[in-house]
């Protein structure tokens, strides 16, 4: 493996390291629980 | 006549396709995936019932399977920059209309019938098509694992996007306000937009009157891959798919509160299912440029109901639902590039998009009846232990069907093609 290649997986890794944080947060826990509760 | 030959005509760099249809289908398959978040401020603001807004959605998931067919054709006789052209300026109009529209009448005829044309105009058959005719087959699975990965990580990326834009968000300390549900539909319209200058990227100059000369009718095409049998079983399997996909993704958050676990693990595990369908699908294109794709997709299947059967039978805990959200995200996407690839790797090029966009449908006709049967079998039974079930031996069966399939380009005899 490269380490172009590497470098690419890193950055996904940390780019998708980021979104996933972003789920847990607490206005977006709730907002998604909200959502998703609300619909049954 | 080999039906792998490609179509003479100056190909599409690799990079090119991958950067523009990668980008595509992250704008086409992420816009719509949070449409969830509008579901109360639009029943709220309108008066609306949610059912309103459910059938928008059932609608534009039955229309996304069946304009997919005719999108297809359109891309494979005229290319695929008309048909993303076209499907980025429906994608902006329905958003457009889907913020403004008074009734649920103009609703539903925005939200689901422009939105669903918009989505089989952009998503991964056409795309694919174009990956097909300029991709080398030795590249081909995996530049569909980079696209379908870059379709998952729009999944995953625009819902926390989406959120932020209707009620705001904080990032590193600055309060970001939001534009509220409306505005934020003007916003996703102009990312939809966007479509347009990338589709550019994927302008296949041999293509711009219509092949000149079609190897074979559309008509034979749909015939051949009708009466062959492993086409058969590839539809099959992707019906499974949609149908396990769609109730899990439905239903689950149901099933996690009705044996008393919090909302949050729910919303935990969907962002684990999110994130680690990502990894899955780039993953899943990557193996099967090494393994036979049969064995690839037979492998998903059955680790899918191995999957379901633990969570089933393991005590359910916040952390046996998200090890379950974790494998079940892997597997999640993962059925698109290979089974994909095996269409274009037995069929040839010419009509990928359109063969593609019927083994499409199949999935899409498992997604709704994962979703109805789901709800009429809780309703009937109070439980949703009987489509659990069902989801493992359909899982079953489709690994057993995908085994047969023979991936070796099918064989044509001179003259039989046109």
């Amino acid at each position: 493996m490269n380490l172009k290649r590497v470098a690419w997986m890193a950055g996904a890794l940390a780019v998708c390291a980021l979104v996933f944080a972003a789920y847990l947060r607490p206005d977006m826990t709730f907002t998604l629980a909200t959502a998703v509760w609300n619909c049954f | 006549m080999n039906a792998a030959a490609a179509p003479a005509s100056p190909r599409l760099s690799m990079t090119q396709v991958l950067i523009c249809g990668a980008a595509i289908v992250t704008l086409s398959m992420g816009i719509r995936h949070g449409f969830g978040l509008w579901l109360q401020p639009i029943t709220m603001e309108r008066g609306w019932t949610r059912e309103t807004f459910a059938f928008a959605m059932a609608i534009q998931n039955i229309t996304w399977g069946v304009a997919g067919l005719f999108a297809g054709m359109v891309a494979d006789r005229f290319g695929a920059y008309r048909v993303l052209l076209a499907g980025g300026v429906i994608y902006a109009l329905g958003l457009l209309l889907m913020a403004l529209a008074p009734t649920p009448l103009a609703f539903t005829a925005s939200a689901g019938v422009l939105l669903g044309i918009a989505q089989a105009c952009t998503t991964y058959a056409v795309v694919y098509g174009v990956i097909g005719r300029n991709v080398d087959p030795a590249k081909r699975s995996w530049t569909m694992g980079v696209t379908a990965a870059a379709g998952s990580f729009g999944q995953f990326l625009m819902v926390p996007v989406e959120n932020g834009l209707i009620n705001g968000s904080s990032l590193a300390g600055l309060r970001l306000d939001g534009v509220g549900w409306q505005s934020a539909l003007f916003v996703l319209a102009a990312m939809a937009l966007l479509i347009l200058p990338l589709a550019a990227g994927l302008r296949e100059r041999g293509l711009e009157g219509g092949f000149t000369r079609p190897q074979q009718s559309i008509g034979a095409a749909l015939r051949e891959a009708f009466a062959y049998p492993s086409f058969q079983l590839l539809m099959a399997g992707y019906f499974v798919c949609g149908f396990q996909v769609v109730f899990i993704g439905i239903h689950m958050p149901s099933y996690l509160k009705d044996h008393g676990l919090t909302p949050d693990v729910a919303t935990t595990a969907l962002a684990l299912i999110g994130l680690f369908n990502v990894f899955g699908t780039y993953a899943a294109g990557s193996l099967g440029q090494r393994w036979p794709k049969r064995y690839l997709l037979s492998g998903i299947y059955a680790l899918r109901s191995v999957a379901i059967v633990i969570f089933l039978l393991a005590p359910l805990t916040p952390w046996s639902v998200y090890i379950f959200s974790a494998v079940m995200g892997v597997l999640w996407l993962s059925t698109v590039p290979p089974t994909n690839a095996v269409v274009a790797q037995i069929f040839g090029v010419q009509y990928m998009s359109m063969l593609a966009g019927f083994v499409f449908l199949s999935h899409q006709v498992g997604s709704f009846l994962g979703v109805w049967l789901g709800g009429k079998l809780y309703d009937a039974t109070g439980s949703y232990d009987i489509v659990w079930w069902i989801a493992v031996a359909l899982g079953v069966f489709a690994a057993i069907v995908n085994l047969p399939v023979r991936e070796m380009a099918i064989v044509r005899a001179a003259g039989a093609a046109a």
